[in-house]
């Protein structure tokens, strides 16, 4: 086809519906909001969750992953640009990285050997790793949906940014349910399920993202 | 601010927002510009597969212009993408390449280069290369490339559905190309 038939093609389709970030923002943080508040209030949250925060180390399990999961969100709203760059902003995941490690080690060293990792248990696992990874599902299949309107020019990326949103959104709602506060359980497990649904997903969008 | 300052920037705004005509008039200035970037990055590919890409990258910016945010200045956008679809035509042709992210508003806008066809004005040369493909599509390229006859009469003449004449043109029209530079010195 000759490139000026093709723009006379291209010109005569209707204008495109504007892509409002906001807007995008704010359904992707509901299709993460929706299966947290499904399983709260079909199972509850844990109970005395109000008394659990007065321990200083409980607020952080909501906390953190809270933190990460708005701090990708912003990220990924940002790369549906073509022309964005993540750049410097990579630096403020320190943040919670760092004081994810401080607890954990902190932990480490105030526990009696006995005490370290007495909450490793089948069950226990299959519960947290399980809840949060299903519960990612629906967010990052919907998030990854969205991201196709955008025009990311770096699809691994985005896709693993939206596993990581999805992933730790989800973890901190989790969080308000799970009654194992021990930083060498959470950060651990919490941090494993957000990996593997981050691998996942930039595993998936390199296809799905591609344009 | 950046808006009112670039011309291409105002059209694509008119064109979000509904104008047919701007979205033409920004197509067609975009064009050059494309066709100059995809000139000077995609100098591994033989000029024949330049205007495939051209293409590529008119048909991105065409399915993601709703990406562009008009509070940002339009270039960065416009280079992005196509250096994207650059990139996405190496790999997708199986090259590797390395397109470095730099300003491309040195790289001169490149007007439409003539089809190798019309290159050859040697006329007996033409004739041989048609001499070499089979007889029905050789007739296909005489009438539509060199006679300029209306695809539909064609095709009504020769009783072939107007789809499979496009194809016969293009594979014609591409192993004529082929044939052409295995002649070549």
């Amino acid at each position: 086809m000759h490139t000026d038939d093709l723009i006379a093609r291209l010109a005569a389709q209707p204008a495109p519906k504007p892509l409002s970030r906001p807007r995008l923002g704010g359904a992707m943080a509901l299709s993460m909001l929706a299966p947290v508040a499904v399983f709260l209030l079909v199972l509850g949250t844990r109970h005395n969750l109000v008394a659990a925060w007065s321990n200083p180390v409980v607020p952080f399990k909501t906390l953190l992953p809270l933190l990460t999961c708005g701090l990708s969100l912003a990220l990924v709203l940002r790369l549906i640009r073509p022309e964005a760059r993540v750049g410097a902003a990579v630096w403020a995941y320190a943040l919670p990285l760092v004081a994810a490690l401080a607890l954990w080690v902190a932990a480490f060293a105030q526990r009696p050997p006995a005490a370290r990792f007495a909450e490793v248990g089948v069950f226990s696992l299959a519960e947290c790793l399980g809840s949060i990874l299903v519960l990612a599902v629906v967010p990052v299949v919907v998030m990854l949906r969205m991201a196709r309107r955008g025009a990311t020019t770096a699809p691994t990326l985005s896709a693993a940014l939206i596993g990581l949103t999805a992933a730790s959104g989800v973890a901190a709602g989790y969080s308000l349910f799970c009654s194992r506060d021990n930083p060498l359980f959470f950060v651990t497990w919490y941090g494993a399920a957000i990996l593997i649904v981050t691998g996942v997903s930039a595993l998936a969008g390199r296809r799905l993202l591609r344009w | 601010m950046q808006r009112t300052e670039d011309p291409l920037a105002t059209l694509l705004s008119a064109a979000n927002a509904g104008d047919r005509q701007a979205y033409a008039r920004f197509l067609h200035a975009v064009t050059p510009i494309v066709r100059g970037i995809v000139r000077a990055r995609g100098g591994r590919f033989p000029p024949d597969q330049h205007e495939d890409i051209v293409q590529d990258v008119l048909l991105g910016l065409h399915l993601k212009r709703h990406t562009w945010d008009e509070a940002h200045p339009l270039r960065p956008w416009l280079y992005a993408i196509t250096r994207y679809k650059v990139i996405d035509a190496y790999r997708k042709r199986g090259v590797a390449v390395h397109v470095p992210i730099e300003d491309y508003s040195d790289v001169l806008p490149a007007e439409a280069q003539a089809d190798p066809l019309t290159l050859r004005d040697d006329r007996a040369e033409v004739d041989q290369l048609l001499a070499q493909l089979d007889p029905r599509a050789a007739e296909v390229v005489r009438a539509v490339a060199l006679r300029d006859e209306p695809q539909a009469e064609v095709s009504a003449r020769l009783q072939i559905s107007p789809a499979n004449l496009r194809v016969t043109l293009h594979r014609a029209l591409k192993r004529m190309a082929d044939l052409g530079r295995k002649d070549q010195p």
